[in-house]
């Protein structure tokens, strides 16, 4: 009886919901918004509870009252989870907004009342603060760029089999956006498409190859491995004045067959501003930037959420088909995780915590298309879960990308992280781990203010 | 005669602040805001089996510009102290102390003067004991903090305006060291609720 009442609710909400959902107009609906996200939460957790048969997800009032009287703790989950899987999930809170007509700045709170709600009373554990911020900060950075890729993916302007494939490769993305489109009736009404549909904007560039990671501070003791890369970005900064949130964003992605996904960086620019006139042969741009970081891989683990301030620069060189960029920049990290020996607590190796940075970066560039680079980044952890520590890293890398053909090209890159780990109650530790990569890349297309690479 | 002399001082308060709201409902460009009032504390830490609750009082201090008519940005400096905290009842009383210095997101979705707070910055903690040689043992730590909140402005003037606030600020300070005893991991929750003026 207990099952059928609940099924009985679950239908009613669904079809409440969908009955909410199928009103059409542009204008931001703020409460549908909030009630997606809300929906959200309860399919997932009966999903969770039902079909996966997670005895976490059996929610009930017991379980709510006691996560309202503990509050908040912080969790012993796995890497992938806290610092990839959550900032995935958070991204569906916050495309509830986008989906339904509200700005990046009036979807963020989406994305802290879906997780303030599903740590509170979509799980019987206590809620957890990493998870959080994860969610949220994570979600808001993910779900934008998902967001902006996947509008541009959707093409609300052609029909026929072209039209559908393009919806459901870009649920796959955005599955709320998409979803909030399939009851709405917009996966066939044709009209004009959304601002941020500009396929134009885009540029990737695929890199094929091995890498070669040090375990322990030397080239020579390596394990290599294929490896695929994705430089993706959006927006041209030097092309185009700041206009919104996201309006460029760039994304670096790797994948290994033995690691899936094992590194993700994601940054997207807050605001912006000219620090001289457009047409000057040599540009200086502020800019405030949202990033999010990820790396999980068997040598080491890094991943860090937080805001940048940067001054972007470019000068032209010699009759200008040539450039060269450069990036200064301090970041905050709102809620970093890092491994290390003595790292963790319990079963939890790692470290969770605030910290900031400075980053440095140089590129040579011919037409708008990178193809030497350098770059420098030093963060400083203090953990506030885990070991009492305090970490410091430091990352470099040298990228050389040789072209070959038009879109083709050869290239290496090397790079080193070393961190050092101060412990209150043991001996500082220092490791240094090198990577060394060959690769094969592609470019999707040759234009200005084109491809970074961080 | 007095009563409703504050009555009447009262409703012609209200009709000026409805007209000056009407007029300018929300804060530009350069603000700055400053109040008080009670608070609880709620701490929790690793491995900790339950959690301690106690009250006392809060203060803070804000000030920023103006992104859009709706959105402002600023910083925020909050305080809570209470000077019997104590983790069990066997415990001698603590003065316990907790700050956060964030960056805030002030959001008026409506016209009125509702606003949703939002913001993340630096948190710490301090705990201060009297031990019995009469001098006092300190510990704190240092981390990060989040706030959470919704509050209203009521305009008193064309530049005045007073400001009610009900928020959370959660915060991960680490590990405190208290005598030989180390406690992991610990998450201050502190709530407010408070009174404030806001210069707009």
């Amino acid at each position: 009886v207990k099952q059928r009442v609940k099924l009985t609710t679950l239908t009613l909400v669904l079809g409440l919901a969908a009955r909410v959902a199928g009103q059409t107009d542009e204008r931001p609906r703020p409460l549908r918004a909030v009630g997606t996200v809300l929906v959200t939460n309860v399919v997932i957790n009966q999903f969770d509870a039902w079909v996966l048969g997670q005895p976490w997800a059996r929610t009930d009032v017991g379980s709510w009252s006691r996560n309202l009287r503990l509050g908040w703790e912080w969790d012993e989950d796995e890497f992938i989870t806290n610092m990839f899987a959550h900032p995935f999930h958070g991204a569906a809170y916050f495309n509830a907004g986008r989906a339904n007509g509200l700005s990046y700045w009036e979807s963020a709170p989406l994305a802290f009342l879906g997780s303030w709600t599903w740590e509170y009373f979509g799980e019987r554990f206590r809620p957890s603060l990493n998870d959080f911020f994860n969610t949220s900060f994570g979600g808001m950075a993910m779900g934008e760029m998902f967001h902006r890729v996947a509008t541009t993916i959707r093409d609300s302007e052609t029909g026929g089999f072209d039209r559908t494939a393009r919806e459901i490769t870009a649920t796959l993305l955005d599955p709320i956006g998409g979803l909030n489109r399939l009851v709405r009736g917009e996966w066939r009404r044709r009209r004009p498409n959304p601002v941020e549909h500009d396929s134009s904007a885009y540029v990737f560039r695929f890199h094929a190859g091995s890498r070669f990671a040090g375990e322990a501070g030397a080239l020579e003791r390596t394990a290599a491995s294929p490896t695929v890369l994705m430089d993706m970005t959006s927006g041209a900064p030097f092309d185009r004045p700041f206009e919104t949130a996201y309006d460029f964003f760039s994304l670096r992605m790797q994948v290994s067959p033995s690691g899936g996904i094992n590194m993700v960086h994601g940054l997207g620019r807050l605001y912006g501003r000219d620090l001289r006139r457009p047409g000057a042969r040599t540009r200086h741009l502020f800019a405030v930037n949202q990033r999010y970081d990820y790396v999980n891989n068997a040598a080491y683990k890094f991943s860090a959420q937080g805001i940048e301030t940067a001054i972007w620069s470019r000068w032209r060189l010699g009759s200008g088909a040539f450039s060269l960029r450069s990036g200064v920049a301090a970041d905050v990290i709102v809620m970093g995780a890092i491994d290390a020996p003595s790292a963790g607590t319990a079963t939890r190796p790692y470290d969770f915590g605030p910290g900031f940075g400075l980053m440095l970066d140089l590129g040579l560039t011919h037409r708008g298309v990178t193809y030497l680079s350098w770059y420098s980044r030093a963060e400083y952890l203090h953990s506030v879960s885990g070991a009492s520590a305090d970490h410091y890293v430091g990352f470099a890398g040298l990228e050389l990308t040789v072209p070959v053909a038009r879109r083709w090209g050869i290239g290496a890159y090397v790079s080193s992280y070393d961190r050092t780990s101060q412990y209150s109650d043991q001996p500082d530790e220092r490791r240094v781990f090198p990577e060394f990569r060959l690769f094969v890349t592609w470019t999707s297309t040759y234009r200005p203010g084109a491809v970074l690479s961080r | 005669v007095k009563t409703l002399r504050a009555v009447w001082l009262g409703v012609a308060l209200a009709c000026a602040g409805r007209a000056v709201a009407a007029q300018n409902p929300h804060r530009n460009r350069f603000w700055l805001e400053l109040g008080g009032g009670p608070g609880a504390i709620r701490i929790g830490c690793g491995g900790c089996p339950g959690v301690t609750t106690s009250s006392g009082s809060t203060g803070y201090f804000r000030l920023g510009g103006s992104l859009s008519e709706k959105v402002l940005l600023g910083v925020e400096t909050f305080g809570f102290t209470d000077e019997t905290f104590q983790f069990t009842d066997q415990d001698p009383a603590f003065v316990a102390e907790n700050e956060t210095l964030v960056a805030v997101v002030l959001w008026y979705p409506w016209r009125g003067g509702v606003f949703l707070k939002g913001g993340v910055g630096l948190a710490g903690g301090r705990f201060t004991v009297a031990t019995d040689s009469g001098a006092t043992a300190v510990a704190q730590g240092v981390g990060v903090g989040l706030t959470l909140g919704v509050g209203f402005d009521y305009p008193i003037s064309r530049r005045l305006a007073l400001t009610a606030n009900a928020a959370t600020f959660i915060t991960g300070i680490g590990d405190l060291r208290i005598g030989p005893a180390l406690v992991d991991d610990v998450i201050p929750e502190l709530y407010q609720l408070s009174i404030g003026l806001a210069l707009r």
